[in-house]
């Protein structure tokens, strides 16, 4: 081995007879380095997009949400949560009603689902009231303690997203209509409610679903707006384990009692994460090219070295070099480049997603993406996969040029010198 | 190896590196002092519709200790006989047997086992490669079987001394001049002690001045080393500096008597078969049948 690798490496660093077998060596060692950094740099990329939506999804979202099979709402739920909120694993509770409405300001209106809350419970297991960006959500505070301005009792108030609140045109101070299609019955038949809010707070999270959709507002006010006063439709759950959900919203399930039912942030999104590693899938195919275009080079500079140097090998296998000798030369030559250009590759490409993000060099369109910047979070877990994948094709480009050489035949190739 | 392996008396021995044991000659009629016996060979080249057939019902045996030249025709297949010898290449029919080992039946793996052991071959051209320093050069056979680096080193330096070369050990192949390259090419060939040396027209590409110098230096060597030697080469006078000289001529090998620069043939042929001399040129010729009569 020892004597394979030191012919390989003098081969390696040598001056070429053919200049172009040198040439073509630098090819494969760029070839390589630029397919491992820009597979490092995608992955870093697509691994930023998905944490980073992860993090402010699940900013956003319960971990679990407990409901009604029936969908007939939540009762005695002060008590339910208390107990619920001391399960093993449950970090945070909250209960909230939720209800579709219709928010107009003068001609100006548009669906939106109504969530009443518990300020004070909500932020325990949703980051929406910290992405207030205009006024506050103060006001949303229970009336009695609180000292905020109160709007009065006829105006309650209420804190929608920036995308609803561009679409009704309302701004802060501004006086909306909430209608409820639960109507109710009067001798004049089936009429709407409705009740006047204040708008107090715009807030901006920066999913579509959220600010184009949501309305927060005191979870009284809104079991009087649906005529529910001592009913919430869900109680939703932050937990310490993540990735184990499913099971913890079992558990809830059970202790909850019969009739209820969990979702957890998986199953919600599961389309959208499957999507994503998807995506991920597609772009390491994608780049995955570049590198075996790499190996193609691997594979043109070795047939053309064991062209150039048919003579040497032949003399060598003349003093005893083993045909099999003669493989593994050409093999760590093979490997050589690969290992060099993959060293680079890796080196350039956390460089680069490191410099990424730290200095956040790419801007991007915030209304796109609901980022103004692309996050790199490369994983070394990557690196590793990348660099074994290099290494393993060009492993591969190296097979028939080293089985060639081992195949000279040294009476043939010393005849005619 | 150590010196005394090119004694006379010597045992048949393995071969080291080989992976599987390697093949023996039939222990009757082995004699102990032959160092390579060639029986009936015949080397034939297919190309076009007719076959070249080189030679056919060779034999030769050279005794331990001996140094042959071979002298003939360009074409008359001086080389492949070398080739042969050094397990290069394979004959179309006969035996070769190098000391104890019968050519015929190794495997590539084990006849490359076997020029690194038992094999020197010196060639027209010093084919050093030219990546490589003289020292590296001449250590390159034992460093091919994984031979320390220090103790490959120490006998390569060891023989770019014997010959003469100590100064240019660090240069490059190619910052040596003709006769420099060739004797490192020489070193190289020594530097696993083989006992058997095969040259093929050693001094060819060189002048008359350095051509004799080489060839003083490989005499030297031949008996410093206690080598067999079979020396292939157009040059009479360095054919009559050695003990016996051989011709190939029309597929045989004939005795010659040298004196003076005058070849004289002796007309007994090396090779006891089919007397009568076939009056055509051997080249480009297809022998009937094939081998005829071959008595040793
Ligand atoms: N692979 C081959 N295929 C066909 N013919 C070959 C092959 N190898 C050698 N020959 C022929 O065999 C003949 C002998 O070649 P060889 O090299 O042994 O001659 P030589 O005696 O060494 O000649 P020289 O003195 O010129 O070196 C030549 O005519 C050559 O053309
Ligand atoms: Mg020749």
């Amino acid at each position: 081995m020892r004597f394979e690798l030191f012919i390989a490496s003098r081969y390696l660093r040598a001056k070429r007879r053919q200049a172009v077998v040198g040439v073509i060596t630098a090819i494969s060692i760029v070839g390589v380095a630029a397919g491992v950094a820009s597979l490092i740099v995608a992955l870093a990329i697509t691994n930023g997009m998905r944490r980073d939506l992860q993090q402010r999804l699940l900013g956003s979202t319960a971990h679990i949400s407990l409901m009604r099979v029936a969908g007939d709402g939540i009762e005695h739920w002060q008590a339910l949560t208390d107990r619920l909120r001391h399960l093993p694993h449950v970090t945070a509770a909250a209960p909230a009603l939720y209800g579709q409405v219709l928010i107009s300001r003068g001609a100006r209106s548009g669906g939106a689902l109504v969530k009443g809350i518990l300020p004070q419970q909500e932020r325990t297991v949703s980051t929406l009231l910290n992405s207030v960006k205009e006024g506050s959500a103060a006001a949303l505070a229970p009336s009695p303690s609180s000292g905020a301005p109160s709007p009065n009792a006829a105006t309650p108030p209420l804190v929608i997203g920036s995308d609803l609140a561009q679409q009704i045109g309302a701004s802060i101070g501004d006086t909306v209509l909430v209608t409820s299609p639960q109507g109710e019955l009067t001798p004049f038949g089936l009429v709407p409610k409705y009740q006047r809010f204040q708008v107090t707070g715009i807030f901006h999270s920066g999913f579509y679903d959220y600010d184009s959709s949501y309305a927060l507002a005191r979870l009284t006010d809104v079991q009087h707006l649906f005529g529910e006063p001592n009913l919430v439709s869900v109680i939703s759950f932050k937990v310490d384990d993540l990735y184990h959900a499913d099971r913890i919203g079992r558990e809830i399930e059970r202790a909850a009692g019969k009739g209820f039912m969990t979702t957890n942030w998986m199953e919600q999104n599961r389309e959208l994460f499957r999507a994503l590693r998807l995506e991920q899938v597609v772009t390491f195919i994608v780049i995955g090219l570049i590198v075996c275009v790499a190996a193609l080079n691997i594979l043109i500079a070795l047939t053309m070295m064991v062209m150039e140097k048919t003579r040497d090998i032949a003399v060598l296998m003349s003093y005893g070099v083993r045909p099999a000798q003669v493989r593994r030369i050409f093999l760590w030559q093979g490997m050589l480049i690969s290992i060099l250009g993959t060293t680079i590759g890796l080196a350039l490409g956390y460089g680069l997603s490191w410099a990424g993000g730290h200095y956040r060099f790419i801007h991007l369109s915030a209304q796109v993406y609901s980022l103004d910047y692309l996050p790199f979070a490369p994983r070394w877990q990557d690196g590793v996969i990348v660099a074994l994948v290099s290494l393993g094709v060009s492993l591969l480009a190296t097979l028939y040029p080293s089985s060639s050489a081992a195949k000279i035949l040294p009476a043939e190739a010393l005849r005619y010198e | 190896m150590p010196s005394e392996s090119s004694s006379v008396v010597e045992q048949s021995f393995p071969i080291e590196g080989a992976t599987e044991a390697a093949p023996f000659a039939p222990a009757t009629g082995f004699d102990d002092s032959v160092m390579l016996r060639a029986e009936d060979l015949r080397k034939e080249y297919r190309s076009g519709s007719q076959p070249l057939v080189l030679f056919d019902g060779l034999n030769l045996t050279v005794h331990r200790g001996e140094m042959v030249a071979i002298v003939g025709e360009s074409g008359s297949g001086k080389s492949t006989l070398l080739h042969l010898m050094a397990a290069l290449d394979r004959p179309t029919a006969g035996d070769v047997y190098c000391a104890s080992t019968w050519l015929g039946k190794l495997t590539a793996t084990q006849a490359a086992a076997f020029r690194n052991r038992e094999i020197g071959y010196v060639w027209q051209l010093h084919y050093l490669l030219p990546e490589f320093t003289a020292l590296e050069n001449a250590a390159m056979p034992l460093l091919a079987r994984d031979e320390p680096r220090s103790t490959a080193f120490a006998k390569a330096r060891e023989l770019l001394r014997e010959v003469g070369l100590e100064a240019r050990t660090h240069h490059l192949a190619g910052e040596l001049s003709g006769g420099e390259q060739q004797r490192v090419s020489l070193a190289r060939a020594l530097v696993t002690q083989p006992r058997l040396l095969l040259a093929d027209e050693p001094t060819g590409n060189l002048d008359n001045h350095t051509a004799e110098a080489v060839f003083g230096l490989l005499e030297r060597l031949h008996t410093m080393h206690r080598l067999t030697s079979i020396l292939v080469t157009h040059n009479m006078e360095i054919a009559a500096h050695c003990g016996r000289t051989l011709r190939l001529h029309e597929g045989r090998l004939h005795e010659v008597r040298l004196q003076a620069g005058r070849s004289e043939d002796t007309s007994r042929q090396m090779a006891t078969a089919s007397s009568e001399a076939p009056g055509h040129p051997i080249v480009r010729t297809a022998f009937p049948g094939g081998n005829t009569a071959g008595t040793a």
